[in-house]
């Protein structure tokens, strides 16, 4: 495993020549051996398509590539840090919630219209996700942050999963996910209890929950 | 709606006996126990105490003979008291994480606006490095950081925020990444300001044997505006660089006749 939790708001990973660790820019907090930090243009991998795709998506977050060998320190804001590691399945994320992530694993860019149509893209509205969020796949693991820490809550095709879209951070395995809405006359008089709006996920999977409804 | 994490567990209780003496109540709170003794402590970061607990700024006539000693740095004296008495005192700063640490006849570097409290028995001065502080000699010290903190071995190069201190360590210096300047994707970028920088072409550099002290983020805490170091020809930081390094060095307001001078800042006045 490349990603190493040191305590709850730093991981450590291991960086060998010919691999490459993708991580959100000035996340770096120490390094020993040697090791470069290259900003990158096109704000992750892929070519100059998945690039512009990435900037229309609003899902461009400031990348940088690092290489080289040694041992790097991540670490940002004061989040909380929580490892995923992924074999071979698909990891939805935000992409501004990216720390670091191995570069063995394939970044994409997802319309949310694509899982759940036009109640797809409510869902992003809701969620503050926008209409994209950013996919991860293959083997390797994926530092992602969130404010306060995060727990992980299995998804079964007998038990769907209710989240608050606030305290959302990432899923991964085969689960389709929609927005449920309570809306009730109170929540029209401004009576509501606050909760109108829930994440249902169901299928088969995990899903990465924060505890704490602040976004990043 | 619980507000607690494990069901059926309040919060702790603590009564004067139940304290801990100079150990951590929780995360965020240090509890330092008094027995006619005094204690070193930034202005503001006592949060509650139990017993008989006398604040005195420094430059209390009492205290003199204490500050001779062991506070070194008439430039933050303004942000310091010292606390004399018995008792049990809480420390705590902003909700960050507090920790304390015990030299064992070392040196310790740290940034000045982390540390909350020292015992007498170490000497507090100001470090070469502007914005730092050093502690001399053997006894315990509290200092707060923005998340755990981590200790690193040298060799190691650091994050200019994520830096709390050092100890032992001879050789810290600047390093700075040309790498991503150089090459024609670096001198286009350079060029066109295209792609930016990685954030990471500036650290600080540690060798030799030692302990570096790291926090868990590069978000630094939110510090006060605290000493000033002098400026003099030679001092870092102090802003007087003429040429050659010589010559007079105007401060930034001119003094005025009848003023105290630094005496006042001295004192806190």
């Amino acid at each position: 495993m490349t990603f190493r939790e040191i305590n709850s708001k730093m991981v450590e990973a291991t960086v060998a020549p010919g691999q490459r660790l993708f991580s959100q820019r000035g996340a770096m907090l120490a390094y020993k051996g040697d090791v470069s930090f290259t900003p990158n243009v096109q704000g992750g991998q892929g070519g100059l398509m998945s690039m512009i795709g990435r900037r229309v998506a609003g899902e461009a977050t400031p990348l940088m590539t690092v290489e080289g060998s040694g041992t790097v320190f991540f670490g940002h804001g004061g989040h909380h840090v929580h490892v995923i590691t992924l074999a071979g399945d698909t990891l939805y994320v935000e992409a501004d919630r990216l720390l670091a992530f191995e570069g063995t694993l394939r970044q994409g860019t997802m319309f949310m219209g694509s899982q759940g149509g036009v109640m797809g893209m409510v869902r992003g509205q809701v969620t503050g996700q926008g209409l994209f969020t950013t996919t991860l796949q293959g083997q390797g693991s994926v530092a992602v942050m969130a404010h306060g820490g995060v727990f992980e809550i299995p998804v079964t095709p007998q038990r769907p999963v209710h989240v608050d879209p606030q305290a959302y951070v990432a899923h991964h395995g085969d689960v389709r996910n929609k927005l449920s809405t309570a809306l009730g006359w109170r929540d029209m008089v401004g009576r509501g209890s606050g909760e109108a709006f829930q994440l249902e996920l169901s299928g088969n999977g995990t899903v990465y929950v924060q505890a704490s409804e602040e976004k990043l | 709606m619980s507000t607690y994490a494990s069901p059926g567990a309040g919060p702790a209780v603590h009564d004067p006996m139940t304290l801990p003496a100079d150990d951590n109540v929780n995360k965020y709170t240090f509890c330092v126990e008094l027995k006619g003794g005094q204690w070193f402590l930034q202005k503001g970061k006592m949060i509650a105490y139990y017993g008989t607990i006398e604040f005195n700024g420094i430059g209390h006539g009492r205290l003199d003979r204490l500050v001779r000693t062991s506070f070194h740095s008439p430039l933050h004296a303004s942000d310091w008291v010292v606390a004399g008495g018995s008792g049990k005192m809480l420390l705590a700063d902003r909700a960050f994480d507090v920790n304390s640490y015990d030299l064992d006849d070392g040196n310790l570097t740290i940034r000045a606006g982390n540390l909350l409290a020292f015992q007498p028995s170490l000497a507090l001065k100001q470090s070469i490095v502007p914005g730092f502080l050093t502690l001399i000699g053997t006894g315990k010290f509290v200092a707060a950081s923005n998340g755990p903190v981590v200790f690193m071995e040298p060799p190691i190069r650091v994050d200019p925020q994520a830096l709390v201190g050092w100890a032992d360590c001879p050789s810290p210096c600047h390093h700075y990444d040309h790498g991503y300047m150089t090459g024609v994707l670096g001198g286009l970028r350079a060029m066109t300001g295209l792609g930016g920088v990685s954030g990471e072409e500036h650290q600080f550099e540690f060798v030799g044997a030692g302990t570096v002290l790291l926090q868990s983020t590069e978000t630094l805490m939110a510090e006060g505006a605290t000493g000033v170091v002098p400026p003099e020809p030679g001092v870092p930081g102090g802003g007087g660089t003429g040429p050659g390094g010589h010559g007079p060095q105007s401060s930034g307001t001119p003094r005025l006749p009848g003023q105290l001078g630094d005496l006042q800042r001295r004192f806190g006045l």
